[in-house]
């Protein structure tokens, strides 16, 4: 017993021993392994070889500001763009960045609030470098007439003005100068609800179509001109009993009275408002008509909210509706069995004859620290390659003629969002701006405001209404 | 030592008093002298000294817009009287009461935004009381019930009391569970038949819940906004028909940018809300002296 525990234990040592002893090379391996096999390190050396680098990116066509100062950081805010066009927005601040190398870029997209975030942030002395600010809604003019935008007509070369259409350059003008980069245009056209204005198409075993349930008309014949509109409502409640979506724009009433009544809202040297002309009596009296013959949705006719308008339209409860192509969008997430029933034509224009320009802008802060960066930023967006990439993205339309020379636009159009595209170069290059500077203009369309309401709602003759108005908004005039 | 007791109070008070002075004294000191100002916020106020309030009180709107705050008071007897009948009615132990009282909570946790869009899509030309009224033929036409003057503060008040009714009802609830069932057992032996028993005994029982709701209620009629903004698509309704003093207040800044006027309008609301609730107060002292 005891030799045979001693064995084990022998055995035990050897198999440890063994088990612990390093590999023993192969004598297997084939000759080409061993030639592959690293001679041993006799010597390092060190080889230093001089390479030069470029600090900034080859120049590029899209750099077309000059002195872009070195390490600048600029804040920029859009309006309404974030989660949707975050990837394009982030993917044109980085081609930004490596346009302009050693400028950085810190973007905040702001919302329904925007407005007020904004004079916020001009009240809290952190005002934003670059902000987007509309047009349309009059808040260019409004910071411009403040003094806290930077006024762009000799800060920019004539080269980088012709890149846009000359109307859309000039929109906004504060006593003749321009303070915004135009961006994305919209196209004022009417999206028709064909089962209310036509009617549902049925085919019988002849092949003839016929239409049920709707006012009967054709979509071709939709009016050119605005003063067609009442006609044209009053069949509609006839035949359907619908009313139709038409708004007042609330926050802006001189300008709809200048595109469509054609009136002349304030004299040349702006000393006395005129807008009591016979041509403001009869544009106001056309909206007083329809309201008499209960041929619109008053709540929609009077609200300052795009949407309460854009949803009645949605909701397949209304026969027509003017917003832009873009918006399609919201009746094909929002109601799909109408958008198989959407029919697009041009909006009709007023009395001047002219549509107005409704371009979205990029503005600069007056007393940025970075001034030639933060333009730099706002002419960069704009800029031709940009807005083409935005119009790929979404139904927007360049400010910038060159964008349209891309065959996006020049394709046959497949859906009925893109159906304006072939002919929006055509329209935006027609639009004109003619509201002029309208002192205290805040004031003065809410006195306007109250003067509509009182012909429309309280029985004030039309004329007598705006007599009113012109009284008390001469008064605020020096 | 007695020196570090008499700071002790003031350091542990210091945190509150900093928050209060920046966020309540601060804003009604800067609000006093912007009222002063010509101010649009973008730019450094201008002293016009009293020309805001001469304006404001030659405002044919600023005095629409009292009337109407005045005139949504109405809303506070609507809101205690329902409120009290509803306590009762809900006071009782039968199978699934309980869920009878979560339901009429539910407008008071949905958020005034949602219920003012709910009641807009409820009241809009095409919406489901139309629908309805058109389908019994009560009316050949929808009604377009927001956009006729003489019923937009009506419709706000309404949906006000719509919407506040189940928070009231819970406190008479809490005040109805604490009046002891003895003194209705006294009452029915008295002679008394129900509605006696609850004018004699529910309404004095309920005297300290009555003077709070009255306090609570007629502050927020006095401030209402949301449901005047919602409904009337942010103009406040046509012909002004439903401006109240916050909303005109909120015109004439966030809209007009005249933040001085604004801010005169908001010292006269302090004044008013001041004298209401000193009233209140006073009210409320003498009634719980009584109980």
């Amino acid at each position: 017993m005891k030799k045979l525990s001693l064995l084990l234990l022998v055995l035990l040592v050897l198999a440890i021993a063994v088990g612990c002893a390093p590999a023993a090379p192969t004598t297997t391996g084939s000759t080409e392994e061993a030639a592959t096999q690293p001679p041993p390190v006799v010597e390092t050396v060190v080889v230093t070889q001089e390479v030069v680098v470029t600090p900034t990116a080859g120049p590029s066509e899209e750099a077309v500001i000059e002195g872009v100062e070195e390490g600048a950081e600029i804040s920029f805010w859009t309006f309404w763009l974030s989660p949707t066009f975050d990837d394009y927005i982030k993917g044109t601040i980085a081609r930004f960045e490596a346009t302009y190398p050693g400028v950085k870029v810190n973007w905040e997209d702001h919302q329904a609030t925007y407005l007020d975030d904004y004079r916020n942030a001009i009240a809290a002395g952190q005002q934003p470098d670059v902000a987007n600010l509309s047009n349309g809604e009059g808040w260019v003019t409004e910071f411009a007439t403040q003094g806290v935008l930077m006024p762009l007509d000799d800060k920019v070369s004539q080269e980088v003005k012709d890149m846009y259409f000359p109307g859309l350059w000039k929109v906004s003008n504060v006593d003749g100068v321009n303070y915004q980069f135009p961006w994305y245009a919209a196209v004022a056209t009417e999206l028709i609800n064909t089962q209310l204005y036509t009617g549902t198409p049925s085919t019988d075993a002849n092949g003839n179509v016929t239409y049920t349930g709707g006012a009967g008309l054709k979509v071709e014949d939709f009016p050119k001109t605005v003063d067609g509109l009442p006609g044209l409502c009053k069949t509609i409640k006839d035949k359907t009993g619908t009313l139709c979506d038409i708004r007042l724009t609330v926050n802006d009433l001189p300008a709809q009275m200048i595109y469509e009544g054609g009136v002349q809202f304030i004299n040349e040297d702006g000393t006395a408002f005129t807008f009591n002309s016979p041509e403001g009596a009869a544009w106001l009296q056309m909206y007083v008509g329809m309201v008499k013959d209960g041929t619109v949705d008053k709540t929609a006719l009077l609200t300052d909210q795009d949407r309460v308008a854009l949803d009645l339209f949605t909701s397949g409860k209304a026969p027509f509706f003017q917003t832009g192509p873009q918006l399609i969008r919201e009746v094909r997430a929002n109601n799909p069995g109408l958008y198989g029933y959407l029919a697009v034509v041009p909006a009709p224009v007023g009395a001047s004859g002219a549509t107005p320009p409704t371009a979205m802008g990029i503005s600069v802060a007056a007393d940025t620290k970075f001034p030639n960066a933060s333009l730099a930023l706002a002419q960069f967006f704009t800029n031709p390659r940009s807005q083409l990439e935005f119009a790929k993205v979404v139904s927007i339309y360049p400010s910038t003629p060159a964008s349209f020379d891309d065959p996006f636009f020049s394709a046959k159009p497949v859906a009925i969002e893109d159906s304006a595209k072939p002919i929006a170069k055509d329209i935006i290059s027609k639009q004109t701006e003619l509201k002029p500077t309208i002192p205290h203009f805040k004031d003065v369309n809410e006195i306007l405001l109250a003067a509509v309401q009182d012909a429309l709602f309280n029985n004030v003759p039309a004329q007598q209404a705006l007599d009113d108005a012109v009284a008390k908004a001469n008064e605020l005039l020096p | 030592m007695t020196r570090r007791l008499a700071l002790t109070p003031y350091l542990f008070l210091a945190p509150s008093l900093l928050v209060i002075i920046t966020f309540v004294v601060f804003p009604i000191i800067a609000v006093v002298y912007y009222s002063f100002t010509d101010y649009n916020i973008v730019n450094p106020p201008v002293w016009v000294g009293l020309e805001n309030y001469a304006r404001l009180f030659k405002d044919e709107v600023f005095w629409q817009a009292l009337t109407h705050s005045f005139i949504y008071l109405l809303v506070t007897p609507t809101l205690i009287i329902l409120g009290i009948v509803l306590a009762i009615v809900v006071n009782r132990k039968l199978p699934g009461i309980n869920m009878f009282r979560a339901l009429y909570y539910i407008p008071v946790i949905s958020g005034s935004i949602a219920v003012s869009i709910a009641w807009r899509l409820l009241l809009d030309t095409n919406g489901l009381l139309n629908s309805l009224l058109l389908s019994i033929g009560v009316v050949k036409e929808g009604v377009q019930w927001l956009a006729e003057p003489s019923l937009t503060l009506g419709i706000a008040m309404l949906l006000t009391t719509w919407m506040g009714l189940g928070y009231y009802m819970m406190i008479f609830l809490a005040g109805l569970q604490n009046i002891p069932e003895e003194l209705y057992d006294a009452a029915l032996i008295d002679g008394c038949n129900a509605f006696q028993k609850h004018l004699n005994v529910t309404i004095p029982g309920l005297r300290p819940q009555i003077t709070f709701v009255a306090v609570i209620s007629s502050l927020a009629a006095i401030e209402v906004f949301t449901e005047v903004f919602i409904l009337t698509g942010g103009i406040g309704g046509i012909l002004n028909s439903g401006v109240t003093m916050v909303f005109y207040l909120w015109k004439q800044a966030f809209k007009l940018q005249h933040y001085g006027m604004a801010s005169a309008i908001a010292m006269v609301l302090l004044v008013i809300t001041l004298i209401f609730s000193i009233f209140n107060i006073r009210f409320l002292e003498r009634g719980t002296e009584a109980t």
